[in-house]
């Protein structure tokens, strides 16, 4: 179903799915270009979640998705007091699950425990955007100035406030509390557990993996189970 | 583990070009070394390019300039191999 969450700059979309009770998760999707990519096979999760009694709940970011907030007013401190908002919305007791960069506006919300699927801080998520303009050939200023207006970066706009915020953003905070590292095999960084699958986040046409979601909703239903539920 | 010869790096962009373009395992297996790619494959765009060159130094442990990157290199199939064994580490 379409909830939707207050947040101190407005309200956005949220979907829901699963059933009432707890377990429940939060999800942070992929910033930009990747959301589009992975919607399909986030909704195909949610529902393999529900069919093992976890429910779950998909928030609109300000800004991005649905959002009615122009996309050059997106700010990353915002997406990260939007997704706080959501959790708590939510319930009491929240287990967040977010997807690539999605684990970079985690950090604010106050959940029970963090498991991520092959993460990357803001400031990766916005070089694969300048390198995908660059091979469009999107022009780039060199050194974009404070006052500069928003930047076209891969059909994006994004403002200085963000585009800084991104650059300074350069590695994943460490949170308090459980964490759980899911990767791809062919991803040479640590994890948890290696997973055998193609990347979806890069497919050129949106795509989806209904074995895969089974297999990472197994794995973060386990998850949480371990984190008491 | 590091692709430590050819055709653990030919092996490698294969697979690239597969899971970024979406090509079935028939389509992927048929590539060719003088398989033509930028401009000849439909679903190789500009922005299917920037995945196929990140995903490569996720996966080869290199790291690619952007302005290594011309029509030179995604030419072929054979091209793009030579230009990922030519800069992975030995």
């Amino acid at each position: 179903m379409i909830d939707h969450y207050d947040w101190r700059g407005g309200r956005e979309a949220m979907l829901r799915f699963g059933p009432d009770t707890s377990p429940v998760v939060v999800i942070a999707m992929p910033l930009f270009e990747e959301a589009s990519r992975t919607r399909a096979f986030v909704v195909t999760l949610c529902r393999a979640l529900a069919a093992r009694g976890v429910a779950s709940a998909l928030p609109d970011l300000p800004g991005q998705g649905e959002s009615v907030l122009p996309t050059e007013h997106a700010r990353l401190d915002d997406w990260r007091a939007a997704f706080a908002a959501a959790a708590a919305n939510v319930g009491k007791r929240v287990h967040g699950v977010t997807l690539r960069s999605g684990a970079a506006i985690d950090g604010e919300a106050g959940l029970a425990s963090r498991w991520r699927l092959s993460p990357l801080p803001g400031a990766a998520a916005l070089a694969e955007l300048q390198r995908a303009a660059s091979a469009g050939g999107t022009a780039i200023p060199v050194k974009p100035g404070a006052e500069s207006p928003p930047l076209l970066l891969a059909g994006n706009r994004i403002a200085m406030p963000l585009f800084n915020a991104l650059t300074s953003d350069g590695a994943l905070a460490v949170p308090d509390g459980p964490l759980r590292t899911v990767r791809l095999v062919s991803d040479p960084q640590p994890a948890d557990r290696k997973v055998d699958a193609a990347p979806l986040w890069r497919r050129a046409e949106p795509g989806n993996d209904p074995a895969l979601a089974a297999l990472l909703a197994d794995d973060i239903a386990a998850w949480i189970a371990q984190c008491g539920g | 583990m590091l692709p430590d010869d050819n055709s653990t790096i030919e092996t490698t962009v294969r697979a690239v070009l597969r899971d970024v373009l979406g090509l079935s395992e028939a389509r992927a297996a048929a590539l060719r070394d003088d398989t033509l790619l930028f401009g000849a494959m439909p679903e190789l765009d500009s922005m299917a390019v920037a995945g196929v060159l990140t995903e490569l130094e996720e996966r080869l442990g290199i790291l690619i300039e952007d302005d290594e990157v011309d029509g030179e290199m995604l030419e072929t199939f054979g091209a793009l191999v030579r230009f990922a064994a030519a800069k992975a580490p030995r």
